[in-house]
């Protein structure tokens, strides 16, 4: 049954929290063992970053929404991913991870990823960002936040991840629900767009940017000697969810993310040539070369209150 | 006793009315005003720097001449002075009744006369009805969740508190239309902090608001003619005006080029701009006529929000991005209550036919001014006179003509009522919504000139000399006359 979006925009308005509704002060801190420590701190800081990146692309699907009720939705959405970044941020000056409370940088590959929605996003079809960013959303922020919440015994993490993974389900009923919708153009247009997407150069900079940043996460997890089965699970969950969609089946763009997946999953394809090349690759870059801080980037806060 | 003509409220509107109809000798009739003072909407908008978008020689009435304004778009107290000069000079200061708040209107047929019930006082029987409240005139604060939680200064931008002082405080702005892009950058240059919490960006074109000299002025004033010149001059041009604004038309995009130019030129940030930049046609919703609005958005101590509002709190306004924004005071610079599908008060008609009801799903008249089964009453700023490019006050002065014209012919002949005929009144909305489907207003954008179900009740979708043609006479074959009957006693009083 089809979703009733003003119900939905309504239940986005209803469910909203604020980090001030979070005691950043409560015992529980110490609860992050040395070890853990040390190695969560990259990892919030990409999984920050990711939820920023995120937070941008919600907002150049804002541009395209063809409904005022999905455009509203799509713009709490954007904030939403704000509100998790800045969470997020918070809970590492909670444990003592930034220096002089200053805001971490981001890898090379997000920087990459940053950059490129930057420049490009708002010229992307919907239906492009609309399959591409739930991909994001279940493999990065899905999987990441499903695998803190079952290392970091903090309460207040534990909170503030329960308010996100709210959050993120309702983003992902509404990510699915329009993947449905686009699947119902005629295959024509479908087509058009494919094609008339991929031939943008733009589009295939956006790409190289993607792949690497999926295979730098997976090697960040398994550098923190967490399972990369984790990740592959989230990443099945986007096929398994938009296979129950005739029309999500019919999306071109759904069909290619959905086989990149699958690649991404299997460990002896010549996929991973590439996207591990294209890791290496990037790490090759000096940072000060792609190193640039568009103002979208710049008001993340771990403040409640301003 | 009954008067012949009652006047409902005492803006631009009715002091108008109350003009020409003393010009064609109904001098029998009474201003109801519920305030202490004239002016409506200018008597209400007092902000800091609320001016007219329309230049002054135009927004004015041509039967009432100002050949001195001081700016090329004047502020609002040189208007409201402008009102209480009309006022003056007409002497229909004794006409008008301070402190009557109507409660409503009654239709009775038998003796052709309309009872006004008021709040404070005793019924008044009057034989003709001016409904001259505006559409402009009600004004609260906004429905966001929490708003009654706020311990700070809450101030909307029609009821401005001037005894509150904005040195040094820290303050928001909620709303970015007409009135917060006046207010954003007087409070600016006071303010410690002014945060400007926007949810749809409007098309903005620069306004050159200069000073008149005095030889201008005095040109102006010795030869009426040029002055004419001057307001036939704004007035052509405002119409062209309307070839890329009331219609979508590659015009449209010549608008939104010039606009977006202006916002490159004013705003260098990418992200500012996008965030400032309209996803709507030009037009859809009222063109914003600043320059200060961005060179202040981009000062020091201001910052623009977008983030959706989630609710208010104690101290501040709590965003969907998790963050409480604190502030000493929050500036509601959201507009009226524009009534699109319900009546000022209550209105009933013939058989008691309640004129709320009818208007349940959006307000509709006959040529904006008069309402098949209401007789004798006539609206100014009525369904569907709204000017998205022009002058109000040409459409005001057009409809005051026709409503004076009609009332001076029910009293010439002595007829009981004159009340439109319903094909006559379906015949003309149809072709009204027929042609508001070209429109930039119905082309998919949500604005207060749309109900919640799309219609549009407000807006006239076309030129203002079409406007005023169309109330150049008063057809009575469109109108049901009914003849007054010897022993009613019914006398013109004109």
């Amino acid at each position: 049954m089809a979703m009733d979006m003003d119900n939905m925009l309504q239940m986005i308005r209803d469910r909203q929290w604020a980090l001030a509704d979070i005691d950043w002060d409560a015992p529980g801190a110490d609860l992050i063992e040395p070890e853990l420590w040390a190695k969560l701190k990259p990892f919030m800081s990409d999984l920050m970053w990711i939820e920023n990146v995120g937070a941008r692309g919600f907002a150049a699907l804002a541009k395209k929404a063809p409904t005022p009720t999905l455009k509203s939705i799509y713009e709490h959405f954007h904030a939403e991913e704000q509100k998790h970044a800045n969470a997020e941020l918070a809970l590492m000056r909670r444990w003592g991870m930034l220096d002089n409370d200053e805001i971490p940088a981001p890898n090379v590959n997000v920087q990459l990823v940053i950059n490129w929605l930057d420049r490009y996003s708002d010229d992307m079809k919907l239906s492009f960002l609309g399959t591409v960013i739930p991909m994001l959303e279940v493999a990065l922020d899905g999987a990441l936040i499903k695998f803190i919440t079952d290392e970091v015994k903090d309460p207040v993490a534990q909170e503030v991840f329960r308010r996100i993974n709210s959050d993120e389900s309702r983003h992902l009923a509404v990510d699915f629900e329009v993947m449905d919708i686009l699947g119902q153009a005629d295959i024509r247009t479908l087509l058009i767009e494919l094609v008339g997407g991929w031939i943008k150069p733009t589009f295939l900079i956006g790409v190289l940017s993607y792949f690497p940043l999926l295979n730098k996460m997976r090697d960040n997890i398994v550098a923190m000697g967490v399972d990369e089965e984790r990740l592959y699970q989230a990443m099945r969950r986007y096929r398994s969810v938009g296979e129950r969609s005739a029309f999500t089946r019919r999306l071109p763009m759904y069909r290619i993310v959905s086989w990149q997946a699958r690649k991404v999953i299997d460990r002896t394809s010549k996929y991973h040539w590439l996207a591990d090349s294209l890791v290496v690759a990037t790490n090759l870059i000096p940072m000060p070369l792609v190193h640039r801080t568009p103002t979208w980037s710049q008001e993340l806060t771990y403040e409640p209150v301003a | 006793m009954t008067i012949s003509v009652a006047i409902i409220g005492a803006g631009f509107a009715g002091i108008g009315a109350a003009i020409r109809l003393k010009d064609r000798g109904i001098t029998d009739f009474v201003i109801y005003e519920r305030d202490t003072r004239v002016g409506g909407t200018w008597r209400d908008n007092t902000y800091p720097g609320a001016a007219c978008d329309i230049p002054s020689h135009l927004y004015s009435y041509s039967f009432a001449p100002k050949p001195d304004w001081s700016h090329t778009y004047s502020g609002s107290a040189e208007i409201l002075d402008y009102i209480d000069h009309m006022v003056e000079s007409s002497s229909v200061a004794e006409h008008i009744r301070f402190g009557h708040t109507v409660n409503g209107v009654a239709y009775d047929a038998e003796a052709g006369e309309w009872i006004i019930d008021f709040a404070e006082h005793q019924p008044v029987r009057a034989r003709c009805v001016i409904v001259a409240s505006g559409p402009l005139s009600n004004a609260s604060f906004p429905n966001i969740p929490g708003i009654d939680d706020y311990e700070g200064h809450k101030i909307h931008s029609a009821r401005w508190d001037h005894d509150y002082d904005f040195s040094g405080k820290r303050v928001a702005v909620v709303g970015t239309g007409a009135s917060g892009v006046q207010i954003i950058p007087e409070l600016v240059k006071v303010a410690d902090s002014v945060k400007v919490f926007q949810r749809t960006p409007g098309w903005v074109l620069p306004r050159l608001n200069a000073r008149t000299s005095g030889l201008f002025k005095r040109i102006l004033t010795d030869v009426p003619l040029a002055q004419k010149a001057v307001r036939a001059a704004w007035y052509w041009g405002h119409e062209s005006v309307a070839l890329g604004v009331v219609w979508d038309t590659p015009l449209t995009r010549l608008v939104e080029t010039l606009s977006t130019a202006n916002l490159r030129l004013q705003v260098k940030d990418p992200w500012l701009r996008r965030q400032l930049t309209p996803d709507f046609s030009a037009g859809c919703k009222r063109l914003l006529m600043t320059s200060e609005y961005y060179p202040a958005l981009q000062a020091d101590n201001c910052k623009l929000v977008t983030w959706p509002i989630a609710r208010l709190s104690a101290k501040g306004i709590r965003t969907v991005e998790g963050i409480e924004h604190q502030f000493d005071a929050i500036v509601f610079a959201t507009g009226f209550d524009v009534s699109k599908s319900g009546t000022p008060f209550r209105i009933t008609g013939v058989d008691g036919r309640d004129l709320a009801s009818e208007w349940s799903r959006g307000a509709f008249a006959y040529r904006s001014v008069a309402v098949s089964g209401y007789p004798n009453l006539y609206f100014t700023f009525g369904p569907n006179s709204g000017p998205g490019h022009n002058s109000a006050l040409v459409y005001m002065e057009a409809q005051i003509d026709y409503i004076v014209e009609a009332i001076s012919k029910l009293f010439q002949f002595g007829w009981k009522a004159l009340d439109v005929r319903p094909e006559a009144q379906h015949r003309y909305n149809e072709n009204i919504q027929q042609r508001l489907q070209s429109t930039t207003w119905n082309s998919g954008c949500q604005s207060w000139y749309l109900t919640e179900d799309g219609f549009n009740a407000t807006m006239f979708p076309g030129f203002a000399t079409q406007y005023v043609n169309q109330l150049k006479t008063v057809d009575l074959d469109d109108f049901k006359i009914t003849a007054a009957q010897s022993q009613s006693g019914l006398v013109p009083a004109g």
